[in-house]
């Protein structure tokens, strides 16, 4: 596995799409805004539809500022106080929009789990490792305290952390970066969720780390069965686990596509430029591309990217593409893709 | 950890040999002597009898060799007598930090759950109407002077309403706990009022601080009831800083007790220190700015104490 290297490796290195198996979430326009400055609200997801099968991973790209954790804590029913959600997230037959907060603590934890970017900061520092794995245990497993440590130290075994029993014991910040991280998959998996929303789980680590990382997951997704949403602006590491892929710009969905469809064959400006962004092994000393200019500030009228699209005339300045099929299960949001 | 403290220990030992100096100057410096004050109260003493009793007192030596005398003397537990009442210092002491210290305690402990109680009700919603309510009755807490609220309590409670006495000390020769408790409420309701005000800022702080980092994100992603959430993951990290907080507070409370029990006419520390250095009392003044150091010594060592007890990142060595 190489995520240092990746642009050689990148097509077809996905999975390949297994499209038959029971759907797991379906989100249908979901969209998600916070109140602004003078009583306007600013919407940072928009009208977003898509799903997950069991056991399947989805990638979740785009720029930082796109909706990506936004999404995902609307899955989690952990978006900061006053955000407004409109649309449905349907969970295993659930509507989770309906849900009492009683109901999203029972969800929590148990059918979803959530792994952070940060190892260093997203556990509590005066909580020694095992008890925190065990509290989850202890919640939704209804484990006594003494089983529920047990059990989060074989689950510290589970993730490859060598001397479990000892670790257990330990402090967070007695735990190097990698190995919080595996603590922190170990909790999330210790009541074997349907779904495991990882949010950018490697961008914090050491390139030879994040590769374990990644390693450890698909091999815990082969065991337990676990569908994963995958987040990440890099679409180097997004390659090497997903099955589908969905990028995403300034909330909103531009490109849909099995995985080795979207490297084989992008077609959104923006997924171009993505994946011209990413090194290239064949071309050491050439200079990396950029994308001009950034996603915050104001959005432009009609398609959101076209202010930094290479290709945008004055169509797409004036309306927004609406997603549209363009190959079997490839979806994509462009007034220049036929 | 032993090391520590030892090593700790030694070091507030040097800290107070060097207040010693310092506070037995400082006050050697304050103009008039106990000989002048019983010059005024009494017209029949004659400059003879003066310089006799000047003489008496050592007052006319130069301060170094005084300081020398009383250290030397210090350190065999002679602490020299109180020209005010006519007793070694230390039998006057003792009734003194006792009373003091009843104040203090009983002030701490509804302090302390008070302050975090309402901190943490604050910070549940910042900006929300309880927050509001309890910011205002911080503001009120830390701008309202002491004398002032003392008196305004005691002109209600006790002279219109006749509820409470506007005495802190009981008539009686031997009072019990609850006619002490009676006659406390007032003075400690003034102190408490005077230090949950800053505490629960602090605390309330913490507390938003506390509730926006990553780590109580993930302990509502694992499904936690927000109360566990509040109780076991937010609020001891919430309270590491609150130890300084405390340790200083200390220190201020013990300032804070010397206006509360003159008006309240405790016969504490602060109404010693008061009385000693008004009259000039050399003896009793030095003892007890000195106690006042070995208090704000102590809590500090207390404090770093606490810390590591607290938070497993911190290591003394």
């Amino acid at each position: 596995m190489s995520v240092a290297t990746p642009a050689l490796e990148v097509v077809g290195a996905g999975h390949v799409a297994q499209p038959d198996r029971p759907r797991l979430l379906r989100v249908s326009s979901l969209s998600v805004s916070f109140p602004g400055a003078e009583g306007r609200e600013s919407e940072v997801v928009s009208e977003l539809s898509y799903e997950i099968a069991q056991g399947e991973t989805l990638g979740v790209v785009g720029e930082s500022g796109c909706g990506k954790t936004m999404t995902s804590l609307a899955i989690m029913g952990l978006l900061p106080t006053g955000a407004k959600v409109s649309g449905s997230i349907e969970f295993d037959g659930k509507d989770l929009t309906a849900f009492s907060s009683r109901q999203w603590r029972c969800h929590r934890g148990r059918d979803v789990a959530m792994v952070f970017q940060e190892p260093m900061t997203a556990m509590n520092p005066v909580m020694k490792v095992g008890q925190q794995i065990a509290e989850v245990l202890v919640k939704h497993e209804r484990l006594s305290k003494r089983a529920a440590f047990g059990r989060a130290v074989e689950l510290l075994a589970s993730v490859h952390i060598p001397s479990p029993e000892r670790r257990a014991q330990d402090y967070p910040h007695q735990l190097s970066g990698g190995m919080r991280q595996r603590a922190m998959i170990a909790m999330a998996l210790a009541c074997r969720p349907k779904l495991l929303v990882a949010d950018e789980p490697t961008t914090a680590l050491d390139v030879t780390v994040q590769a374990q990382i990644l390693d450890l997951m698909l091999e815990l997704q082969e065991t337990y069965g676990t569908a994963i949403q995958f987040i990440s602006h890099n679409l180097a590491v997004v390659s090497e686990v997903a099955h589908r892929i969905m990028v995403m710009y300034s909330g909103r969905m531009v490109e849909y596509a099995p995985a080795e469809d979207l490297f084989a064959n992008p077609l959104h400006p923006y997924t171009q430029g993505l994946i011209r962004t990413l090194p290239d092994i064949a071309q050491p000393m050439a200079e990396l591309y950029t994308i001009p200019g950034s996603v915050g500030g104001k959005r432009p009228s009609g398609c959101r990217f076209s202010n930094r699209c290479p290709l945008a005339d004055a169509r797409c300045r004036e309306a927004e593409p609406a997603l549209r099929e363009v190959m079997p299960s490839h979806h994509v949001a462009c007034f220049k893709v036929n | 950890m032993l090391r520590y403290t030892f090593f700790r220990l030694v070091q507030a030992a040097f800290v107070l040999l060097v207040m010693t100096f310092l506070l037995f100057m400082l006050i050697g410096m304050m103009p008039g002597d106990p000989v002048e004050n019983m010059l005024e109260g009494n017209p029949a003493l004659t400059p003879e009898l003066a310089r006799q009793m000047r003489e008496l007192y050592g007052v006319g030596v130069p301060l170094p060799v005084r300081y020398w005398h009383w250290l030397t003397a210090a350190f065999q537990g002679d602490f020299g007598f109180s020209s005010l009442y006519f007793r070694p210092v230390l039998e006057i002491l003792g009734p003194a930090l006792l009373q003091t210290l009843k104040l203090m305690v009983a002030t701490i402990m509804l302090s302390i759950p008070l302050s975090l109680l309402l901190g943490a009700i604050a910070a549940l919603r910042p900006g929300g109407w309880m927050d509001t309510v309890i910011s205002f009755f911080a503001f009120a807490s830390i701008s309202l002077p002491n004398f002032w609220l003392s008196l305004i309590l005691i002109i209600v409670f006790a002279v219109q309403l006749g509820w409470l006495p506007a005495s802190g000390t009981p008539l009686a020769e031997t009072p019990s706990l609850g006619l002490q408790i009676y006659h406390s409420i007032l003075p400690v309701t003034v102190l408490t009022m005077f230090f949950v005000g800053p505490l629960l800022r602090y605390v309330r702080a913490s507390m938003i601080e506390t509730m926006s980092s990553d780590y109580i994100r993930t302990a509502r992603a694992k499904g936690l009831s927000e109360t566990t959430v509040i109780v076991k993951h937010a609020l001891r990290n919430a309270l590491i800083p609150m130890v300084t907080v405390l340790a200083l507070g200390f220190g201020m409370l013990f300032s804070g007790a010397l206006v509360v029990e003159t008006i309240f006419g405790i016969l504490g520390m602060g109404k010693m220190i008061f009385d000693a250095i008004r009259y000039v009392d050399f003896n009793l003044a030095l003892i007890g700015l000195l106690l006042a150091t070995i208090v704000t010594l102590v809590s500090n060592l207390l404090a770093d104490l606490a810390y590591a007890w607290l938070d497993p990142r911190i290591t003394l060595k």
